[in-house]
C-alpha cells in the first residue's frame, strides 16, 4: 500500500509533478484544468498555510498524441505497479481491490491525521470562478453499519465552518439516518479511493470493505464514521443533519453519471490533519479531470472482468472508456470469435453499463497504448454502410452524453472495426509497419543509420514518442 | 518571405535541426524507405540520402520532407511560407486562408533561367532507370515515384491542371499511373483523350517548391488554376517554364521533370502498394501507361518520396501533413466560396484522407445535409467516407475535443446519417471491400458501390465549457508556462488574429 504523500513524492521524483508557489491570482481549479487539458504534469499548489493541494494525480496525458506516459500511468504507480504496467495489469489490479468473496484480514495502524486545531474552511479548498462555495472533490465517505464499514466517493461543498453539503451514492444514503456519523477522508492512498470508485460503479457500495481486497492491503483506523485508511491526510468527522437538503451542483464527478446519487447536509464535528497535509483535487467538469479518469478505469476494470468471465473463455484483450471521450464511448479489443460475435459483445457491454450507447470494436492485436491506431481503424476498417450498426430506437439513453436527457428512447450503435472472421485470409490487407514492410537486414540498416546519428529519433517503440 | 524551392526548404529545415544528411551509401531498395519510416513514426529529423548504393547517380533521395512534428504538424510548412514560429493551429489556418483568398498569377521564365533545365535529355538519352526510384515497401508491385505534381492539359486554364497520382516505374521510358476516374486528370484521360484515341500530354514534376507541392492535393474549382493558388499561398508568383516536348508549363525551380504522354488504349500493371490508409492495397491492376519523352533536371536533383502508410495513427508523413496544412485551409476557402459559413475544415489527423472534421454553425434546418451533400458530390466523393460536424467553437485540430463532441453530442438515434447506401462510387484504395467487390473496372473505381456517412456532433445549445472565462484560462496558461510547462502545449497564448476564440 502506498500512502498518498509517498505517492505524491514519487510523482515529483519522476518529474511528473510541478510545484506552484502561492499566492494564486488565478483560481486553482482553472490552473489544474489547464494543466490537464495540455496533458501536463500533476501540480502541487504550495501554500503558506502548510496545507497543500495537488491536482492531476489520478489523471494523465491524453492519448491523442503518442507519449511515453499513459493516462493510467500515475494511478498504476499509486497501486504499486511498475512504470511500464499495461492497461490490463492495472484493470486486473483494480478488480482485486473489490469484493473478494472472503474476508481478508485487516491491518490496523495509528491515525496519521492527528492535528485538530483547524476547521473545514481552513483547508481552503478550491473555489471556481462560478462556484458559490469551495469544492470537496476526490473524497471518500465512510460509514459504519452492523455489516461493517462502507466506502463511497463523495463530492460537495464547504458551505460554512461547520457545514458540508455533499452528494453520495444513493446506496450509501440508504445506510444513514439523521444523526448518523459519517467520516470524509481526503488524501487517502490511491488504492482506497480507487476502491470507493469501484464499489460505486459496480453498485456494491453496500458491500462492507471488510469483504474487499483493499482491506488486505490498506492499513485502517477506526473513526466515528467508520474505518478509514490510517494514512489519510485529512479526516473530517461529521454527523448527518439533513438527508434531503436543497442542494444541487452544476458539475458532477464522474461516478455520478454511473449511479444515482443524492444530497446530504453534514455537520462537521472535527477536522484532523497531518502536520503538512496534502489534499487531492479534481477540476470537476473539465476535460481529463481526475474523477473522470478514476470512473473510466474502475468501469473498464469491471467490464473487462465481466466480459471475460461470461462465455467460458476470455476473448477480450482490453476495454477502455477513455477520458478523451468523456466516458461516452466504450472501446474494446477482442478476438471476434465468429460472425455475429461482435453483436453479442457490443450488446453485453450495453447491458453491463449505462454510461455509453456507442461501442467500438477493434481487432485483438491493437494495443491499448496505440490509441492513434484505434482512432484510425475506427474509420478505415469499418464499412460505412455495413459495419455501423444501429439498434431499434427503443433503448434508454445513456447517462453520460448530453442528448436525450428527457428519458426519450433511441438507438444504440456499435462500430465493427475488426476483420470479419468469415473473410478469407487473402482478403486481410497486411498493415504497413516497420516490422511488416522491411526484412530484418533492412531494418537493421535503418536502425544503425539513426543510431550512429547524433540527431536521430530516439529508439523507443515503433510508434515513437512525441518530442 | 516564402521559400522558392525544395532546396531552400531543406536548408530551412537544416537550420532548425530538423534535417539529417546521410553521407554513407544507402540503397533505394527498401533501405531509404525503412530509415524514413523510422523517422516518421519516431518524430525524428527529415532524412536526406546523399549517396545511393547500387547505382551511379548524382541524385539524392529525400524521405518525406514535408512531414511536420507530431505535436504541431503545421510548424515546418508555416516556416516555409515565411510565417513566424509558434503559431497556434487556428492562427496558422487563418493566415493560410487569407493567402489563398489572394491568388497570384504565375509568371513565365525563359528556359535558360529555369533551374529545372540545367540538364535536358531527350530521345535516346531518356532513361528513367538512371534515377534511384525507391522501392518503398516489401510487397509493392515495383519502384515508385509518389511525391510529385502531375501537370496535365486543361482547356479552361492557361497553366493546365495539377494533381498527384502515384506512378510505378516499368522500364527506361514507361511507367503506369494510378488514374482513378472521378478526379479531374483521370476524367480528362478516360472521357476525353482516350475516346478520341489521342495521347494526353503530361509532365511529372518531382521536387517542386513547397507551395506547388501542396496544391496537388487541393480541390481547385474548374476554371481556376492551381498555379495561381500556389502563388497566393506563397504571396509571390510561381515561376513556370515551358516543357521541351509539349505545350505544358512546369514549375521552374523543380528538381526533376518527366515530360511525356499517357497513351490511349494501353495499360500496364500497377500495384499493389502500401498506401495512405496504412495497409497494403491490392490486387495488382491495369492502369494507363505514361511514356516519357524528355527528362530535365537540376544538377544533383533531390528526389522526394513518401513512405505512404506511415502517416496514419500517431505517425505523420508528407502527404498526411500536406493535407492538414494545405488541403484543410483550401477546403475551408472552398466551402465558404460555396456559401457555407464554416469556421474550419480539417482532415482527421489519424487517417487524413478518410475522415474530415468541419467546425460550423447550423444557420438553418437541413444545413448539415446540404453541406454533406455538396462535399460528397465534389471533392469528397471518392476517398472520404466520413464527415464529422462540430460546433464552430470546437477546435477541429484538437482530436480530444472532437472525440468528446462525438461521444457527448452525436446521438446514434438522430445524428448519424448514411448517404447513398450502397449507391456511391468508391476508389479501390480501401480495405473494407473484398477483392471481389473492388473488381477491376476499366476506369479505376471499385466495382461495388458503397456508402458515405456524416456525423452531427454539434450541440443543440451552448455546451461549451463556461466554468472559466477565456481571459482566466489565458492567465492560467501563462502561469503554468512560468512554472516551466511548455508553451507550445497551450492554445490561448497565441491570440487568433481578428477573432475572439
Amino acid at each position: 500500500m502506498i500512502p498518498f504523500t509517498q505517492y505524491v513524492r514519487g510523482l515529483a521524483g519522476d518529474d511528473d509533478l510541478v510545484r506552484l508557489d502561492g499566492p494564486f491570482e488565478v483560481p486553482v481549479d482553472v490552473l489544474a484544468a489547464e494543466a490537464l487539458r495540455a496533458s501536463g504534469p500533476a501540480l502541487r499548489f504550495q501554500r503558506p498555510t502548510g496545507i497543500d493541494l495537488v491536482s492531476g494525480v489520478f489523471s494523465g496525458p491524453d492519448q491523442t498524441q503518442h507519449r511515453e506516459a499513459r493516462p493510467w500511468s500515475r494511478l498504476a504507480l499509486g497501486l504499486g505497479l511498475e512504470p511500464d504496467a499495461t492497461l490490463v495489469d492495472l484493470l486486473e489490479t483494480i478488480s482485486t481491490l473489490g469484493p473478494t468473496g472472503g474476508n481478508p484480514e485487516p491491518t490496523y495502524a495509528g491515525q496519521a491525521a492527528s492535528g485538530t486545531d483547524i476547521d473545514v474552511q481552513d483547508l481552503q479548498l478550491p473555489q471556481g470562478e462560478t462556484d458559490m462555495w469551495p469544492a470537496v472533490t476526490l473524497g471518500v465517505a465512510s460509514v459504519s453499519t452492523a455489516d461493517g464499514t462502507h466506502w463511497a466517493p463523495v463530492h460537495g461543498s464547504v458551505v460554512g465552518g461547520d457545514t458540508l453539503r455533499v452528494r453520495v451514492p444513493d446506496a450509501l444514503s440508504s445506510l444513514v439516518a439523521d444523526g448518523t456519523t459519517m467520516t470524509i477522508a481526503l488524501g487517502v492512498p490511491p488504492a482506497a479511493i480507487t476502491t470507493a470508485y469501484l464499489l460505486a460503479v459496480t453498485e456494491q457500495t453496500t458491500t462492507p470493505i471488510q469483504s474487499c481486497g483493499v482491506t488486505g492491503t490498506v492499513p485502517l483506523v477506526p473513526t466515528n464514521g467508520g474505518l478509514v485508511p490510517s494514512a489519510t491526510e485529512v479526516v473530517i468527522e461529521t454527523t448527518v443533519v439533513d438527508r434531503q437538503p436543497d442542494f444541487r451542483s452544476d458539475r458532477r464527478e464522474g461516478w455520478e453519471y454511473v449511479v444515482a446519487s443524492g444530497p446530504l447536509s453534514l455537520s462537521v464535528e472535527s477536522v484532523r490533519a497531518t502536520d503538512t497535509p496534502v489534499i487531492p483535487i479534481s477540476p470537476v467538469g473539465r476535460p481529463l479531470a481526475d474523477d473522470i479518469q478514476l470512473t473510466g478505469l474502475a468501469t473498464a476494470a469491471t467490464l473487462y472482468h465481466r466480459v471475460n468471465n461470461y462465455w467460458g473463455i476470455s476473448p477480450v484483450e482490453w476495454v477502455m472508456l477513455p477520458a478523451e471521450a468523456e466516458l461516452g464511448i466504450c472501446f474494446v479489443a477482442s478476438d471476434v470469435l465468429y460472425g455475429g460475435f461482435e453483436w453479442q459483445l457490443a450488446n453485453i457491454l450495453f447491458s453491463f453499463s449505462s454510461l455509453f450507447d456507442t461501442v467500438v470494436i477493434v481487432d485483438e492485436d491493437v494495443p491499448p497504448q496505440d490509441f492513434g491506431r484505434v482512432l484510425a481503424d475506427v474509420w478505415l476498417k469499418s464499412h460505412p454502410a455495413r459495419d455501423w450498426t444501429f439498434s431499434e430506437p427503443d433503448a434508454p439513453a445513456a447517462t453520460r452524453p448530453h442528448y436525450r436527457t428527457d428519458n426519450e428512447t433511441g438507438s444504440r450503435l456499435y462500430v465493427n472495426a475488426a476483420w470479419d472472421p468469415r473473410w478469407k485470409e487473402t482478403y486481410i490487407a497486411p498493415r504497413v509497419t516497420f516490422q511488416n514492410s522491411f526484412p530484418g537486414n533492412v531494418r537493421d540498416v535503418a536502425r544503425a543509420l539513426w543510431d550512429e546519428s547524433d540527431t536521430g529519433p530516439e529508439d523507443t517503440t515503433e510508434s515513437g514518442a512525441s518530442r | 518571405m516564402a521559400v522558392n524551392s525544395l532546396r531552400e526548404y531543406l536548408d530551412l529545415l537544416d537550420t532548425t535541426g530538423w534535417l539529417r544528411s546521410f553521407d554513407q551509401p544507402v540503397s533505394w531498395d527498401l533501405e531509404a524507405s525503412a530509415a524514413t519510416m523510422l523517422a516518421n513514426i519516431r518524430d525524428g529529423p527529415v532524412p536526406v540520402f546523399e549517396s545511393i548504393a547500387g547505382i551511379e547517380t548524382e541524385s539524392k533521395l529525400v524521405g518525406d520532407p514535408y512531414r511536420g512534428p507530431q505535436t504541431r504538424p503545421w510548424d515546418h510548412f508555416a516556416q516555409a511560407l515565411g510565417f513566424p514560429s509558434g503559431l497556434s493551429g487556428c492562427t496558422y489556418y487563418d493566415r493560410v486562408i487569407a493567402r489563398l483568398n489572394r491568388t497570384k498569377a504565375p509568371r513565365t521564365v525563359a528556359s535558360h533561367r529555369a533551374p529545372c533545365k540545367e540538364t535536358v535529355r531527350t530521345g535516346t538519352e531518356v532513361d528513367l532507370l538512371s534515377f534511384p526510384w525507391p522501392y518503398i515497401h516489401e510487397g509493392d508491385g515495383g519502384r515508385y515515384s509518389n511525391h510529385h505534381t502531375i501537370v496535365a492539359p486543361d482547356p479552361d486554364t492557361e497553366w493546365g491542371t495539377w494533381s498527384s497520382h502515384r506512378m510505378m516505374i516499368h522500364d527506361s521510358s514507361q511507367a503506369s499511373l494510378l488514374l482513378l476516374a472521378g478526379e479531374q486528370v483521370p476524367n480528362r484521360y478516360y472521357y476525353d483523350y482516350e475516346p478520341r484515341g489521342e495521347p494526353m500530354p503530361v509532365a511529372v514534376v518531382i521536387g517542386a517548391e513547397p507551395t506547388v507541392e501542396s496544391t496537388a492535393d487541393m480541390w481547385i474549382p474548374t476554371g481556376r488554376s492551381e498555379a495561381a493558388f500556389a502563388g497566393g499561398l506563397k504571396n509571390a508568383p510561381v515561376d513556370l517554364v515551358q516543357c521541351e516536348t509539349n505545350d505544358l508549363y512546369v514549375p521552374a525551380t523543380a528538381e526533376l521533370v518527366l515530360e511525356g504522354h499517357v497513351r490511349p488504349d494501353d495499360r500496364l500493371d500497377e500495384g499493389p502498394f502500401g498506401d495512405y490508409f496504412g495497409y497494403m492495397n491490392g490486387p495488382r491492376r491495369s492502369m494507363p501507361v505514361f511514356e516519357v519523352d524528355a527528362i530535365t533536371h537540376r544538377h544533383e536533383p533531390r528526389l522526394p518520396f513518401c513512405v505512404e502508410g506511415s502517416g496514419v495513427g500517431y505517425g505523420q508523413n508528407s502527404t498526411s501533413t500536406l493535407r492538414l496544412v494545405a488541403a484543410g485551409p483550401d477546403a475551408t476557402v472552398g466551402l465558404r466560396a460555396a456559401g457555407f459559413d464554416v469556421a474550419m475544415a480539417v482532415p482527421w489527423r489519424f487517417t487524413s484522407r478518410t475522415v474530415w472534421v468541419i467546425a460550423t454553425d447550423r444557420p438553418y434546418p437541413g444545413y448539415l445535409h446540404e453541406l454533406a451533400n455538396f462535399i460528397f458530390t465534389t471533392w469528397g466523393m471518392l476517398h472520404i467516407d466520413f464527415f464529422v460536424f462540430v460546433d464552430a467553437a470546437v477546435d477541429p485540430l484538437d482530436p480530444r475535443a472532437v472525440l468528446t463532441a462525438i461521444a457527448l453530442e452525436a446521438d446514434p438515434d438522430a445524428d448519424f446519417h448514411q448517404f447513398g447506401v450502397e449507391r456511391m462510387p468508391k476508389v479501390p484504395l480501401n480495405i473494407y471491400q473484398t477483392p471481389d467487390e473492388k473488381g477491376s473496372a476499366d476506369v479505376g473505381t471499385s466495382k461495388a458501390k458503397t456508402a458515405k456517412a456524416y456525423i452531427d456532433a454539434t450541440t443543440d445549445g451552448d455546451a461549451t465549457d463556461t466554468t472559466a472565462t477565456a481571459e482566466t484560462r489565458k492567465r492560467a496558461q501563462e502561469r503554468l508556462v512560468e512554472a516551466g510547462l511548455d508553451a507550445a502545449r497551450f492554445d490561448r497564448l497565441d491570440e487568433r488574429e481578428g477573432k475572439s476564440q
